[in-house]
Parts: C-alpha cells; structure tokens; sequence
C-alpha cells in the first residue's frame, strides 16, 4: 500500500468551482510526488484535504495507511506540513515555535529541545532561533514552518509551494533538504508546485493537474519522452545560407517552424546526432554562428496535455503566452 | 506516551503559547487589569453613600459589595475575550497549524480555556489586591472564601466556552461584538449596583431569573459568610457549563468541517 493512496476525490466550495475533480493518485513510501499545476489549479486544496483540515465532498483517500476522514487522530500523527502560507505568530520566537509545535505532537523536556536544536541548526536558524519571528525574511519563516514540519520525524511530508517567493540559494537549500530527506530518512514527500524545474530537480514522481484533474502522470523522463525527442536549433552565420542548412538537416528529423534566422529539427535519434550534423555542416561548408540543443521540458508536456504553456498560466491569465 | 498524557502536553502547549503572546504584549495586559479596576472604582467609590440608603443591609459594606461584582465581572471578561485571540489565530492562519498538528482536536479548546483562566486569576488577584488596600471586609470562613474563587474561576470557564463556540464558528474578529454582548446584558440585568431587594419594576423581574443574579448573591453570600442562592449558584455554572461545553465542542467540529 501506498504511503499516500487517493480514490475519486473531490472538492466542491459552496460559491465556487469544483476545485479538486475526481482525482486518483498514489504515492510509494519513500518517494517524493510533485504535484505541479498552475495557480488555481487544486494543488493547495488537495493538501489541505489530505492533511485533514478540509472534508473531501466526495472519494477516499489514506496517508500513512489512514483513511483521512475516519482516521484524523492518526493521520495527523503521521504527517508533518508546510502550507502554503507558514501559520506563523510573529509574536513568538523561533524556539516558542517549537516548543509549541512538540507540545502538539506530545513531546516535551530534553528531547524536544535536541531535536529542536538539531533541526534549527539543520535549517540555519541557530542563530535567528530567540527573536521574534516577526522580524524573519521570508526565506526564514519558510525555514521554520519546514523546522517545525519535521519536529516529530513524521513520515509524510506535505510541502505546498514551499519555495515560492524564495531566492535562488534558499531554493536550492530547500531542493538538497527535501531530497535528503527522502533519499536517508525514507520521508515520502507530497510537494505542490508552479516551477517546472522544481518537479522536474526533485520529483520521482510527477503528476500535473489543470482545473482539478490531473492530467497527466509518471515520472519526468517518461513524461518528457512522451512528448518527443530533443531538438537542435542552429543558427548559421551568413543568414543566405538558411536554405542550405534546411536541406542539410533535413536527414537528422523533422523540420520544426524556423523563425528568421536559425533552423530547427527534432532529432529522430537523440542527442547522439550531433556530432554527424556538424560534420555535415562542415562538409557543406555552412559556418555555425549558434548551435542550441534543447531536451523536451515539463511544459512541453502541460503544453501538449492543456494547450496552454504552464509558465504564466493561472486563474488571472488563462491566455496561451507567446512562445517568445 | 498514553494519549491522554499527549493531550495534557498540547493543552498545556497551547496555553503557553496563548499566555506568552498575551503577557508579553502590554496593549493587552494593561487594559485587562485597568478596566475591572475602573469599574471597581466608578462604582465602589462613585457609589459608597449607597451604605446609607435604606434596605441596603449588606454587613461588609459597598465595596466589598462592588468587588464581588468586578471579581465575576472580570472573570467572565476575561474568558470572553480569549475569543478574540481564537478568532485572531482563525483570520491569520495560525490556526491551521494547531488544527494540523494536534491529533486530539479538544486539546485546541482547552488549552485556550486554560490560558483565559491563567489570565482571569492574574486580573483577580491584582484586583483583590487594590481592594483589600481600598478596604474591603472579608467576612466568611477560609473554606467560603475558597467556594467564592473557585466559583468565580468557574464563570470565567462559561465566559471562555460562549466566546470559542462563537470564535469557532465564525473565525473573523468582526463578530466579537456577538461575543461580549449577551455576557454585558445577563452582567448589568442582574443586581450590580445594589441587592436585589432593592429593584422594582420589570428589573426586579428579569433580575429574579437572570443566572448571573445567583452568582452575584451566592458570591456575595460567601464573602459575608451569610447564607445566600449559593446552591443554586454551583448550579448555575454546572448547568451553563455543559450547556456552553456542548455548545463551545460542536463550533470545534463545525470548525473542522469548514
Ligand atoms: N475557501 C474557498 N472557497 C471558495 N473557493 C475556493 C476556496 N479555496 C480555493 N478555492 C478555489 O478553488 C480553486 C483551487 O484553488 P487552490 O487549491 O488554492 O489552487 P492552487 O493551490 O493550485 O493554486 C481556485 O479556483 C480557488 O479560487
Ligand atoms: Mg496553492
């Protein structure tokens, strides 16, 4: 059985949309799952069903081998989560946070305060741990909601959108954190995101989801495959030439839409073609100004599955965006 | 650990929490302590030549009279206005996280009951300080007196449990109002200013059925070591209590079913 087991599930708001439509999902103990769509698409309301702050209207679902309407004692002892917008008081300090956090989970005295400290070290918050967390970056106050998810070492982890508004290091940072937490505590991990790179650095597993259904699922390769083969565009550098190089690719794949100056294929057999067009290019004669080899992305995959490109794309802006 | 000792940890947890935020932001201290203090001097001071009127035969004097008012006055208050802080955590999310963490929802409940009941007894015992200095005769016996506290910490219990059923429910501080209100009617519908037997008219009526009525004379009945509804006090609160118990436990189920 699967640490996260999803049947049918569906959530209706009273004056709103079906957010969440009849989704089905699992995922395997240990693995980290990226639940990637746009904003508005159901991802957060998806989580907070499974973490039981919110009845499903319809379906089934169990966390940890929980049924989470039945069983909301016991899933919520299983899980740890980071919402989509840390439940922080700024009043306390970091270490109240805690404290109060292990109080809940029922820990208390010298193993709480070592696994406090490890954890505020572990996430670079020793320091920051006695002010008040009014005071904290955003970065930090996503450190600390992470902190205070793992307090009770559960063995499911929710992370809704945990590095959106983050900069780049603390991205990373939070990327090594999470894989580490799968790869050496066996942690199954459910990470809601919007960033395509996100789900495709961290995840095993990736489902996209799109106006309350998921759209697609596997893992990225196997979604990335599905869509097609890597590309080439080249760009020669005498534009008169463009012809010439059209012709001289032609072999290699498909002639893919060439915009002004460069051509583009999509390789039939790889990346492994490349070295034979630059020697065919060579023979021909055609100097290369630009070579760009580009391997299918997850948007690719939203693309093709939605008709709409994922960057961009949300309740405010259900436009296609011009692939500039 | 058993689940109940779980329980006792995040009740405990949580009023720590409730305390600390509130103890250590003086815009709420002060006026927790200031307003029962200024009620008690608006009225026990304000009003002393009321020892004088005819009828008004209560052997400790007015103010002592006035301070078994603000003493149940206060308490209640105090447990109203942990809905505020319910109803604050509910608007800016950190609900979510007690609500996410606490496998025993009830230890929500009561560990926010415990810390108004933390803060009640501190307000109680700085206001029985001003009054014993401004002079208040304590006639009963050690064992009354004891009856009187635990039965004024018990109506901050009622007070608490009105306050989170409402805070539950709706979880938006713009119906505080719907809080305070019902306790300020039952508060100034009962005999505030003098005994009972002193109203007349559709006051005295109301006065006669109104629940707070037996608080304030079992409270005062105690403090004069006199015989009084004190009985039917204790009733009050046990009455109330499970009343407002169910009513307090259902908004924490509507609550997670929101
Ligand atoms: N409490 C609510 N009441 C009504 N509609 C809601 C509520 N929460 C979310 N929605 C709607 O449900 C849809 C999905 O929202 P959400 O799960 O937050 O999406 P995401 O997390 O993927 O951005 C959106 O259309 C949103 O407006
Ligand atoms: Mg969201």
């Amino acid at each position: 059985m699967g640490a996260i087991e999803v049947r049918g599930l569906v959530r209706e708001f009273k004056k709103g949309p079906r957010a969440v439509d009849n989704i089905d999902l699992t995922v395997a103990e240990g693995e980290i799952y990226g639940f990637l769509g746009p904003n508005g698409a159901g991802k957060s309301t998806t989580v907070l069903m499974l973490t039981t702050l919110l009845p499903p209207t319809a379906g089934t679902a169990t966390v940890a081998g929980f049924d989470i309407v039945k069983q909301g004692p016991q899933v919520r002892a299983s899980i740890g989560a980071a919402l989509q917008e840390a439940a922080l008081d700024r009043f306390l300090t970091g270490r109240e946070h805690i404290k109060l956090q292990g109080s809940l989970h029922g820990m208390k005295g010298a193993d709480l305060r070592q696994r406090g400290n490890d954890l505020l070290e572990r996430v670079g918050l020793t320091d920051a741990a006695d002010r008040k967390v009014g005071g904290y970056s955003g970065g930090m106050k996503r450190r600390l909601d992470l902190a205070l998810a793992l307090l009770h070492r559960p063995r499911v982890l929710f992370l809704d959108e945990p590095t959106t508004g983050l900069d780049p290091q603390s991205r990373s940072a939070l990327w090594d954190e999470v894989a580490r937490l799968s790869r050496e505590d066996g942690v199954t991990v459910f990470l809601t995101t919007q960033y395509l790179e996100e789900a495709d650095a961290l995840a095993n597993r990736v489902g996209i989801i799109d106006h309350g259904t998921i759209v697609v699922e596997g893992t990225p390769d196997e979604l990335k495959a599905e869509v097609g083969r890597s590309s080439v565009e080249i760009e020669p550098h005498d534009a008169a030439r463009l012809a010439d190089l059209e012709r001289a690719l032609a072999p290699f794949g498909e002639p893919m839409v060439t915009r002004g100056t460069r051509a583009s294929i999509r390789l039939n057999e790889g990346v492994g073609d490349v070295a034979a067009i630059v020697r065919a290019l060579d023979a021909q004669g055609i100097v290369v100004h630009q070579l760009r080899l580009r391997e299918p992305t997850l948007d690719d995959v939203f693309l093709e599955k939605t008709g709409r490109s994922l960057e961009g794309s949300g309740d405010n802006d259900e436009d296609e965006t011009p692939s500039a | 650990m058993s689940d109940f000792l779980h329980w006792l940890t995040a009740v405990q947890g949580i009023a720590v929490r409730q305390s600390s935020s509130f103890f250590k932001n003086p815009a709420l201290v002060l006026p927790s302590l200031l307003f029962p203090m200024l009620f008690f001097a608006a009225f026990a001071g304000g009003l002393s030549d009321l020892n004088r009127i005819p009828g008004f035969d209560y052997t400790p004097g007015y103010t002592t009279f006035q301070y078994v008012f603000v003493l149940f006055q206060s308490s209640m208050f105090g447990g109203i206005f942990i809905g505020f802080a319910v109803a604050r955590d509910f608007e800016n999310g950190f609900a979510r996280r007690l609500m996410i963490a606490t496998p025993r929802r009830s230890a929500i409940m009561c560990g926010y009951g415990l810390a108004a009941l933390v803060r009640s007894a501190v307000t109680i015992i700085f206001v029985t300080i001003v009054a014993l200095v401004a002079g208040i005769n304590v006639l009963g016996s050690p064992g009354q007196i004891v009856l009187l506290y635990v039965l004024a910490l018990t109506s901050n219990i009622l007070g608490s449990l009105w306050a989170l059923g409402i805070a539950f429910r709706f979880q938006t501080l713009s119906v505080t109002p719907l809080m305070q209100i019902p306790f300020f009617i039952l508060l100034f519908l009962a005999p505030v200013y003098v005994p009972i037997e002193l109203l007349s008219g559709w006051i005295r009526h109301v006065a006669d059925v109104n629940p707070v009525t037996f608080l304030l004379e079992g409270g005062r009945a105690l403090m004069a070591g006199t015989t009084g509804p004190i009985v039917t006090a204790w009733l009050v609160v046990l009455i109330g209590g499970i009343v407002l118990g169910i009513w307090s436990l259902t908004g924490l189920r509507a609550a997670e079913k929101r």
